[in-house]
């Protein structure tokens, strides 16, 4: 089987053709993504004098539309138009830190606040707004207090909140605590009696998404506020050594631990993925009495199981633990999502993203957007429009619940250094799994303190 | 022309490598540019860049600052590390046990088959047409203890805790491994098996050897060359094997699946630490070349073996 | 010129398929046994993935994972179509072959002249490439997205070309390597005498008996290539410049996945590539069995 000559020309032509045809096709490309590209450029309307900036963000609706309706809009008033790209959750941290670290970042960085914001600021990447947000006082106070924490390093302000607060709720099933003739917990002890209660009716207590780590420190999270107030976190997150040998902590361990130890969680919990949203489908489908997760899955239920949202879901505060120092008030979650700007942008750049948070963040339309959606904006102005949503009840009571918080808790995930976040999440993993005591925990999580 | 079968009557002549007389010699280095630069641009060059690194402590985003060996004394004595390694050794090995006799038995069998062997063929592949992520997803639900399957087939005994507890998490992650890339292999077994002469079956038929003898007196012997690429791409693609593993379990429970590709994400792309990443991909590098180096030993040695056996 | 005693045995004998059966009769019990289980492993979980796609995201909690839709819907391909998907599969598939084909054919040489020849350059080549044989991906990553912004090549489709190239040489010359090693010195020099030049007889001798392992390195770069998604994460950026991997994430938001139409792109990914194995299995088999016996 010789390849005569013609074929072989033939074939190599055919090889290289192909190969140069697809290198054609594809080589045009940018010198880094701070630059807008060529396909994907904002139209521009309105005043052709104004500059051009990048934002990214997350995908996933409702909040993908309404950001970008967002943009929309705002590209309308003539003040500068605005490029949007939606990634999705985990790979757009991998994506963004990247970025960053080229110095090729968009003009309007995406973030949580927290530990990964302090590392922008501590490399100088993104720009200081303290002076900027006293100048446009107006702007900043349109905000809820609270949610200013986790954009603050060391007494200044690194972002901008932008969208909706998702503290952290207890979620209940009515039907099946009316059946039980029961009432939602009120103390820990109330938890613990709801555990046999459930469990001799054939129902998991509490639905968990164990393969999820986070799921899990929202327990602790709570715990630890309850038990010994803020301060607790305060100093592990100001890495005061033996920081996490606090009784308090040990004490919220071990009760995770019996709660574990009783069947209070679903069985198999650490099989079941939030990111499959299967620990929602345990509570809406009555397999599960009471869910501890954000108040995200409001809107993510009411999409899939919408005759349960509107009759059988309740929800309600964290309980309280008998002898707790800490305010049964206080609230942990998200505060909500930041944008940052990059100090690599040009002041084109940076004017233009500063007049979208003047102008294009927080509308009246966006706020509208927010509350049809089932969330709850970060802004003072929502407070009287809620009433106006279907969703009312919810919102009120979130609304409430940060308002009111005279501490609200940023996720620890969030709070703490990338580094220390990913051993936390590990060693939670393994409490929970009942593989390592509360005071091997302590050790543990004790050696990631940041001298 | 017809391609031949060596009938070597001289042993030492196949130990020689064919070399090209005097002149040609020159001629031939130009073959290897096109893919020498490519290496060497986009795959040497990187590397070095994660040499380089690792005598870092950059966290991706600051400036890097060179410490000397600080990260690496850091990574290698970590316990995780180590742990990480032997995961990664654990899953090649064990991955190379469960593949290739199933491949081998799969491919023998469809290759002799001629009725069914279409439509199972057909069947068979098609794992391999998903991609690592999509399995992941798909099994990850069909792994959840409450809505999998085994609420869908009603059989209690399939609600194990499969991503939950460590040995299970790390048998599934062998399982769903096994499940995408036995096709491949089959595919290869099975093509291997079709170029084995039918006289020597009914050479062997004649002589009395039942079918188990012929499977392992002809059959295996006659796939020695599939078996070491197959083995060689198994066993070095398990090395740097990642999708699949980060979508279903992230490395967990705790780091009961945390293998080396994963461990050097975690850190990397995580907690922020690009200086002990690196030094986790170097050891990579270590570990690959040492791999190869003792598969073409084997392979050296049974290329002389397996040219005799043949016809 | 030596003489050699050729029995040629390409392809097997004409034996009639009952013979076949006959002579491998009683191995296909077990054999047999162990194949239809492996068909039912396969196909639960393909089942599972086709059905869910046609479920509402609501519906599908509460039915059984394995039961048919009731009602069937067709709202997860409609989001997936919307999502833009075919573009995504056309990135994907000017990726994958625009990586697969320089590779192989630039492995193919390189291979065929580190068996043949003896120069220092080649022996640097070949020692180099074993170095490269378990490149650490997520390690790499960063020093070549500092490359590939530098040459102005960020957010292009060449940007995962190139790398992807680059990666899968140093294996594919291995496992080539391996088998130009066994065609005998003898036909080479037969053809020298008959006047070819390097170029002839690694094309006119080597290329075809080497065709098993050429086909099968191109499927597994090929695959490779195809379920890439680090690449495609860090080095693109536009929704135009997508592949395939990165589709499935458009359906996870920072809180909530739609199931079904993850699904859903993971089938109209899948159905293309099926469609085409259908219709090439055959030549993929005889490409797979070609040269002399082993």
């Amino acid at each position: 089987m010789t390849i005569s000559r013609t074929s072989r020309r033939t074939f190599l032509g055919l090889a290289a053709g192909s190969a140069l045809g697809a290198f054609g096709l594809s080589a045009c490309g940018t010198s880094g993504p701070a630059q807008p590209g060529g396909a994907a450029s904002a139209p521009a309307t309105g005043g052709g004098a104004a500059g051009a900036a990048t934002m990214w963000a997350l995908t996933g609706e409702p909040n993908e539309k309404i950001r970008k309706d967002s943009v929309d809009a705002f590209s309308k008033l003539g003040k500068g138009t605005i490029e949007v790209t939606f990634f999705q959750n985990d790979p757009y941290k991998a994506k963004i830190r990247t970025a960053v670290g080229a110095g090729q970042a968009p003009t309007l960085i995406f973030g949580w606040g927290g530990g990964i914001l302090k590392s922008y600021a501590d490399a100088g990447q993104v720009d200081d707004l303290t002076s900027w947000l006293g100048e446009n006082a107006a702007f900043k106070n349109q905000y809820i207090a609270s949610t200013w924490g986790a954009a603050t390093i060391d007494d200044k302000i690194f972002a901008v909140p932008i969208q909706t607060t998702q503290p952290i709720v207890m979620y209940y099933n009515k039907t099946l605590f009316e059946k039980a003739g029961a009432q939602p917990p009120a103390t820990w002890d109330d938890v613990m009696n709801l555990v046999n209660v459930f469990n001799g009716q054939g129902v998991a207590p509490f639905s968990l998404g164990g393969q999820s780590k986070w799921t899990s420190m929202m327990w602790l999270e709570y715990l630890f506020d309850r038990i010994g107030g803020p301060e607790v976190f305060n100093a592990i997150y100001a890495n005061k050594p033996n920081a996490w040998s606090d009784p308090a902590v040990i004490e919220s361990c071990t009760k995770v631990q019996e709660l574990v130890k009783a069947n209070g969680f679903a069985k198999g919990f650490s099989s079941i993925a939030a990111d499959t949203n299967a620990d929602q489908a345990l509570l809406f489908t009555g397999k599960a009495a009471m869910l501890l997760q954000g108040a995200w899955v409001y809107g993510g239920m009411k999409s899939t199981a919408a005759k349960f949202v509107s009759s059988g879901l309740g929800y309600g505060n964290f309980p309280t633990v008998p002898g707790g120092k800490g305010d049964p008030k206080n609230t942990v979650g998200n505060p909500t999502n930041y944008f940052s700007i990059s100090s690599k942008a040009t002041e084109e750049e940076k004017t233009v993203a500063k007049a979208y948070f003047t102008d294009g963040l927080f509308t009246d339309a966006v706020v509208d957007a927010f509350i049809q959606s089932g969330g709850v904006p970060v802004v003072k102005s929502a407070a009287s429009k809620l009433a106006s949503s279907p969703d009312a009840p919810f919102l009120q009571f979130v609304y409430d619940m940060v308002d009111q918080a005279p501490n609200f808790q940023q996720s620890w995930d969030q709070a703490l250094s990338p580094a220390q976040a990913e051993k936390l999440l590990n060693n939670i993993d393994q409490l929970f799994l009942l593989k390592i005591t509360p005071e091997q925990f302590a050790d543990a999580m004790n050696a990631t303190i940041e001298a | 022309m017809a391609a031949l079968a060596p009938l070597v009557e001289d042993r030492t002549q196949l130990l020689e490598r064919g070399r090209a007389p005097g002149g040609a010699k020159s001629r031939l280095g130009i073959l290897v540019v096109p893919a020498l630069l490519m290496f060497l641009a986009f795959a040497f060059l990187p590397l070095i860049g994660v040499l380089v690194l690792s005598f870092t402590d950059w966290d991706g985003i600051g400036d890097i600052g060179f410490v000397g060996g600080q990260s690496w004394v850091e990574v290698l004595t970590d316990p995780g590390t180590w742990h990480a390694v032997w995961l990664t050794f654990a899953v090649m090995i064990i991955t190379w046990l469960v593949q290739t006799p199933i491949s081998l038995l799969l491919g023998t069998f469809i290759a002799g088959q001629q009725r069914y062997r279409a439509f199972l063929a057909v069947l068979f592949f098609l794992p391999l047409l998903m991609s690592s992520a999509a399995i992941a997803i798909a099994f990850k639900s069909l792994l959840d203890p409450n809505f999998g399957l085994s609420a869908g087939l009603h059989l209690p005994f399939l609600a194990q805790d499969w991503l939950g507890d460590p040995t299970l998490a790390f048998v599934t992650v062998i399982f769903v491994i096994a499940w995408q890339f036995i096709p491949f292999h089959t595919l290869l077994y099975q093509g291997g098996v079709r170029q084995i002469p039918e006289q020597m079956y009914e050479a062997a038929q004649i002589d009395g050897a039942g079918r188990v003898r012929q499977f392992f007196s002809i059959t295996v012997p006659q796939l020695k060359y599939t078996i070491i690429t197959s083995s060689t791409l198994m066993l070095v693609g398990s090395l740097v094997y990642f999708d699949l593993i980060w979508v279903l379990t992230q490395g967990g429970p705790g780091n009961a699946t945390r293998i080396l590709a994963l461990d050097m994400y975690i850190r990397g792309f995580q907690a922020n630490q690009m200086g002990a990443a690196s030094v986790i991909g170097v050891i990579l590098v270590v570990v690959g070349l040492v791999l190869t180096l003792i598969i073409q030993r084997l392979a050296g040695r049974d290329l002389a073996a397996s040219q005799m056996e043949g016809m | 010129m030596s003489t050699t005693v050729a029995t040629p045995v390409t392809a097997p004998p004409k034996v009639s398929s009952a013979q076949r059966r006959r002579v491998k009769g009683r191995r296909n019990y077990v054999g047999g046994l162990f194949a239809w289980l492996w068909l039912v492993i396969i196909i639960i979980p393909i089942y599972y993935v086709v059905i869910t796609t046609f479920k509402d995201q609501g519906a599908y909690f509460t039915q059984n994972p394995l039961a048919l839709p009731n009602p069937p819907t067709m709202t997860a391909y409609q989001e997936v179509v919307e999502a833009n998907i075919i573009r995504y599969f056309f990135n994907s598939v000017i990726v994958t072959v625009g990586a697969v084909i320089p590779l192989v054919l630039f492995s193919f040489l390189a291979s065929y002249a580190i068996v043949r020849g003896n120069s220092r350059l080649l022996r640097v080549s070949r020692s180099m490439f074993l170095l490269g044989l378990a490149i650490p991906l997520q390690a790499t990553i960063i020093p070549i997205y500092l490359i590939i912004t530098r040459i102005h090549m960020y957010d292009s489709l060449g940007a995962l070309i190139l790398p992807s190239i680059a990666f899968g040489i140093p294996l594919t010359v291995l496992i080539l390597s391996n088998f130009i090693r066994d065609v005998p010195r003898e036909l080479f020099e037969s053809m020298r005498l008959d006047g070819c030049t390097d170029w002839q007889m690694a094309w006119r001798l080597a290329f075809p008996l080497t065709k098993p392992a050429i086909v099968t390195v191109s499927i597994y770069n090929g695959l490779n290539v195809w379920n890439g998604f680090l690449f495609a994460l860090i080095l693109t950026q536009s929704p135009e410049k997508r592949v395939m991997p990165l589709a499935l994430w458009a359906f996870q938001g920072e809180y909530q996945v739609n199931i079904p139409a993850v699904l859903a792109a993971v089938v109209l990914s899948t159905l293309p590539i099926l469609i085409l194995y259908m219709v090439g299995r055959r030549q993929l088999l005889r490409g797979l069995t070609a040269g002399f016996g082993k």
